[in-house]
């Protein structure tokens, strides 16, 4: 492989990091403040992605906005979720086998209700910038993906703002460092929880979304997605935002290069293969061993460590 | 061993021993060949239920990645019948197969606390489909058929099944009677504390997982054998893995009958809403999975308690505290 060719898997992996940050942020903060592992993230953004089509073939609304317009309307549906069931599950510092189940029981549901309103076969949202490209020098870069990622990187930023600059997101950092501090200072747990469910779920939408215009999808589409987000939060130490961009990048690269790079295997001398593609889908999952027998807090944890240390 | 003093007592002694003997002297009434095939497959299925309830409903660790087990037991079973064994030893070496993979799962991530394992046991069943989908000597995507040079006979596959979930039951009553279950108990209820005991979370885990692992690959051996033709997306499926945490929780977690009452449930229902409803299904099932998390925790062997309670006109719960906890989980009791 030429050196091009490999600028352009590595310029091809950071666009795709961007739509994996959104999709996994949504997890990170929801585990952070309530400590549920969100199994229905998988569903929310599966409806995302159903919701853009919806929006796209019905009103001829173009995807990228049906994306904005998934963050409002999956906010009230989260903040609803956590209305109806969420917020009768006990509070825990760890997940219980009862949120583990609820959550996942009302995956589900939402599953199999998209079998039942769209049926089986696979979608995709095509539109004039699907298939035509950029080219820079001898370069061509798909438009979607540049959009989709500009897209996702926006909202990461507002995100941010909104975390740092806030009172709910100084709620939601104070209750994600320590609940009973947070409370014994006047944060209203309940309604920080509720908002923050809201949040993760209106995130959810917003990346299936953009990660409907990139790939077909069904309504099983979220399970890939869900083992790639919960690598992305363990990699990025489970609490923290800015580790999940730092996680995205890492699993986006990894896995855009497995195929790419030639492994040595000793078998009667040294000779060099190449990872077959069908077996491109092991590696979010190899990654998590390697993670969780490295170093378990996560990349950030490393650096704490180190710094730590120093 | 002390003798029970009511009638109630007794019948917990002798009710699953007749129920035992009623399976095994069922077939001599010459009932229908489906009756026979539905009593398997439901047997095939209340052992795996027992299986998971060993890990999930008494040490209260969550495995969405059962479906791993079940599919290593029939296809080492498979592979060592086509190796010329007997599928008896072929069972056994399903389910030694699948207690070592229960390590390799268990091993990094029961050292963590937090949802390390759930996270893991949904990776591993996906990466495992992935390359037994890629793999040669099984066939890859295809599938693998099991030839033997006998004709097919439904009753000793009846019984192999019928043994199988006995072993899984009296293996679950022996734990839950055990100090080793008392110790699972207490690591469900809160790790911290029971390793203050002098209970070892991280190997008593590592064991139960190997012991309910070993009873779900037997079950997949046994299901192999019969089914003669299996492939990946279907003893590897997820779908698969999520069967086998229903049964157990429909029934009734951390109780040994809760999981065969499940099982049972799960049997007879699958096989008649998934062959007229095929999407409809699993639905149920994730709404009757939100109903009795939020609204009991015991399941259908709770509810019955319940019931037979309000029939005898006592009107106070005694409850049983151990399942509320296990569900509900330690409080925000602590500092963190």
């Amino acid at each position: 492989m030429e050196a091009l060719d490999y600028l352009d898997l590595l310029i091809k992996a950071l666009l795709l990091a961007g739509v994996y940050a959104a999709m996994a942020v949504g997890m990170t903060v929801v585990y952070g403040v309530m400590k549920i592992v969100n199994l229905a993230h998988a569903g929310f953004l599966m409806l995302g992605a159903y919701f853009a089509l919806e929006m796209f073939q019905r009103f001829h609304i173009d995807p990228i906005l049906g994306a904005v317009l998934a963050l409002p309307a999956f906010f009230l549906f989260g903040m609803l979720v956590h209305w109806v069931l969420v917020r009768w599950l006990p509070k825990s510092e760890t997940p219980t086998l009862a949120s583990l189940l609820l959550m996942f029981g009302f995956w589900l549901v939402l599953q199999n209700a998209a079998y039942l309103i769209w049926g089986n076969e696979d979608q995709s949202i095509l539109t004039p910038m699907t298939l035509s490209s950029v080219q820079i020098g001898q370069l061509s870069i798909a438009k979607i993906k540049l959009v989709v990622f500009a897209a996702a990187v926006g909202c990461m930023i507002v995100l941010q703002i909104v975390f740092h600059r806030s009172w709910f997101g100084r709620s939601m950092r104070a209750l994600i460092q320590n609940p009973y501090a947070a409370k014994i200072v006047g944060v209203d747990d309940q309604r920080t929880a509720r908002l923050t469910f809201g949040l993760g779920t209106a995130f959810a939408g917003f990346a299936g979304a953009l990660l409907g215009m990139l790939y077909s999808f069904s309504p099983d589409f979220g399970r890939p997605f869900l083992l790639r987000s919960f690598v992305i939060i363990v990699l990025g130490g489970l609490e923290s935002v800015s580790g999940v961009a730092l996680g995205a990048v890492v699993l986006a690269i990894l896995e855009t290069f497995s195929t790419a790079i030639p492994l040595p295997v000793y078998w009667h001398g040294w000779n060099y293969y190449y990872l077959p593609p069908s077996y491109q889908q092991v590696v979010p999952f190899a990654l998590l061993v390697v993670v969780l027998v490295i170093m378990p807090k996560g990349l950030a944890g490393l650096f704490n460590r180190k710094w730590k240390a120093a | 061993m002390k003798l029970p003093s009511t009638v109630g007592g007794w019948l917990k002694i002798i009710l699953p021993w007749a129920l035992f003997a009623f399976l095994l002297l069922l077939p001599a009434a010459h009932p229908s060949d489906n009756a026979i095939r539905l009593l398997f497959i439901t047997a095939v299925w209340t052992t795996t239920s027992l299986g998971w309830n060993l890990l999930g409903g008494m040490a209260g660790q969550v495995s969405f990645g059962f479906a791993v087990f079940f599919g290593l037991g029939a296809y080492t079973t498979a592979l060592l019948m086509h190796a010329g064994h007997s599928p008896y030893f072929g069972f056994v070496g399903g389910a030694a197969i699948a207690m070592l993979a229960s390590f390799l799962i268990g091993l990094p991530t029961f050292r963590l606390r937090g949802p390390y394992f759930v996270i893991a046991t949904i990776g591993v069943t996906e990466a495992v489909r992935v390359i037994m989908n890629n793999i040669d000597i099984t066939g890859g995507a295809s599938g693998y058929r099991i030839i033997e040079d006998k004709p097919f006979n439904a009753l000793e596959h009846y019984y192999t099944a019928i043994v199988a979930v006995a072993l899984a039951v009296a293996i679950s009553t022996i734990i839950a009677n055990s100090k080793f279950g008392l110790a699972l108990r207490a690591i469900k209820q809160d790790d911290v504390a029971a390793a203050d005991l002098g209970v070892n979370p991280y190997t008593s885990k590592l064991w139960v997982h190997a012991i309910a692992a070993g009873l779900t690959g037997l079950a997949g051996g046994i299901y192999a054998r019969r089914a003669a033709f299996f492939y990946p997306g279907d003893v590897f499926a997820f779908q698969t893995g999520i069967s086998i945490l229903l049964m157990p929780v429909i029934g009734g977690i951390g109780t040994v009958w809760g999981p065969v009452l499940g099982g049972v449930v799960f049997g007879v229902v699958e096989e008649q809403i998934s062959v007229n409803f095929p999407n409809l299904h699993l639905m149920i099932y994730g709404s009757l999975l939100i109903v009795i998390i939020l609204l009991e925790p015991d399941g259908l062997l709770g509810l019955l308690q319940l019931l037979v309670r309000q029939f005898r006109g006592k009107r106070e719960d005694p409850g049983s505290p151990d399942a509320d906890q296990v569900l509900w989980g330690r409080g925000r009791t602590q500092e963190r």
